[in-house]
């Protein structure tokens, strides 16, 4: 994890959009719950931002946890 | 300031005078201004070239109110309030393209390029984008009426103006021959001009061709003052005519395509119009061009100007040579307008006279300008 946290600074710092889709993806794979839906939901904002391939199923994710509104 | 001072403005040309002082050097008439004059009508923003592809984004500052000029992923170009709903942080502060949705920087709203709200991130707690009060559907980008016009966008800001097409109704059958795609010639057709002086001092000089000969002698060697006629639109817009535009040639005697369809009129003829507030247009058989001026302050006005063709395909030489030549003309005018700026800081000026036969078009938009005034300051009484 700590790897991944590492990371995801690196990219936040380099504005690397792309790798933080894919990053908060990768943590929310090793946690459940709220802090799932934290991650899945960091990786969805910049997902839609960049109109990514997985923003419509990172929404899906979210809409069948409760957390999220279809669009 | 009285209402004397302004119904001695709208007197008959012949023994009116011209505006106040105050409305070239006062701050507290320019903002006056800003709400009776520039938020209350249908006025100049920029152009729809300045955001040409779906996505692109470009920040405006108007009268000090950030605003947001976006064209939308279908490709219609919107204006909105460039402020986050949750927060009132600016979205978006330079030009730029908005590939998916537009993300506030600040908590990361995100909203779609037609300005739906489509994510409220951890509003409800952590993971929890969602909550009770927060409405997706009345929390959408605030949206400015804009209408796009002769490439322009022109909008407005009260949101109670006529409908642009009923207010500019006259105008746009005027130059309905001129309702074709235009096309904006790119990188080398636009420039801006920085000018030291009031917008309407910009608006003033550009109506009338009374100071053709003497400002613009290149112009007058082939287009005479004799050569010229008034446009006059009460309340609406006015400028000058010519009977003598003569095309501009390359050296294997290259021209411009001409509009389709266009009246044998127009072989010859050009127009320019000040159409009020803020917007000077003109149009030639083969090219358009528009000006749009943004006030940035009582004695400061940039000048974005901006040259279209009938077609997207036009030679490069001889379109740098046309923006040359009409920024020649443009510069020409600059000690003119920032002469008489300078000049509204003597105390003495009583607004100055006009020449009955020359002035019309300028006392047309100095009277309109008053009328406006004193209908904005009567409502304001009203309310108090």
């Amino acid at each position: 994890m700590k790897t991944l946290e590492a990371a995801l600074l690196a990219a936040h710092d380099a504005g690397d959009r792309h790798a933080l889709v894919t990053l908060y993806q990768q943590a929310a794979e090793t946690v459940s719950g709220a802090e799932r839906a934290f991650f899945l939901t960091q990786a969805h904002v910049f997902a839609m931002e960049l109109a990514h391939p997985a923003a419509e199923a990172l929404r899906a994710q979210l809409v069948e946890m409760g957390r999220e509104e279809p669009l | 300031m009285t209402h004397s001072d302004l119904d001695s403005v709208r007197r008959p040309i012949a023994t009116a005078h011209g505006l106040p002082n105050a409305h070239y050097t006062d701050p507290a008439v320019f903002a006056e201004e800003r709400d009776a004059l520039l938020a209350a009508e249908w006025a100049g923003l920029g152009v729809a070239a300045d955001v040409p592809e779906p996505g692109d984004a470009r920040p405006i500052d108007f009268l000090g109110m950030p605003l947001l000029l976006l064209r939308d992923r279908a490709g219609v170009v919107r204006v909105f309030h460039n402020i986050c709903r949750h927060r009132g942080m600016i979205l978006v502060d330079a030009p730029r393209r908005i590939e998916g949705a537009l993300r506030c920087p600040y908590h990361s709203w995100c909203y779609s390029t037609e300005g739906r709200l489509v994510s409220t991130p951890h509003v409800g707690g952590p993971g929890q984008n969602t909550a009770t009060g927060i409405d997706r559907d009345t929390l959408g980008l605030i949206e400015v009426r804009s209408h796009i016009w002769m490439g322009v966008v022109w909008s407005n800001l009260s949101g109670d103006a006529a409908p642009f097409v009923e207010h500019h109704a006259d105008l746009l059958a005027r130059w309905g021959e001129f309702d074709h795609p235009l096309h904006h010639g790119g990188a080398d057709s636009c420039f801006v001009l920085d000018v030291a002086c009031n917008w309407k001092l910009a608006v003033e000089n550009y109506c009338e061709s009374y100071h053709l000969p003497w400002v613009h002698p290149g112009l007058n060697t082939y287009s005479r003052l004799e050569d010229h006629y008034h446009i006059e639109a009460t309340d609406r817009y006015s400028g000058q005519g010519t009977h003598v535009y003569r095309q501009l040639t390359g050296p294997e005697d290259q021209r411009f395509a001409d509009f389709d369809g266009l009246s044998p009129k127009w072989d010859t003829a050009a127009e320019y119009i000040a159409a009020y507030p803020n917007v000077l247009l003109g149009v030639h058989r083969d090219h358009a061009f528009a000006i749009v001026l943004t006030p940035k302050g009582p004695g400061h006005t940039q000048e974005q100007i901006h040259l279209f063709y009938p077609e997207a395909d036009t030679d490069a030489d001889l379109r740098a040579r046309n923006t040359a030549q009409w920024k020649d003309v443009f510069k020409e005018d600059i000690f003119v307008v920032e002469g008489m700026q300078r000049g509204r800081h003597a105390p003495a000026f009583d607004g100055g006279r006009f020449s009955a036969a020359m002035d019309g078009p300028t006392h047309m938009f100095h009277a309109w300008v008053a009328a406006r005034m004193q209908h904005h300051r009567a409502q304001a009484e009203a309310a108090e």
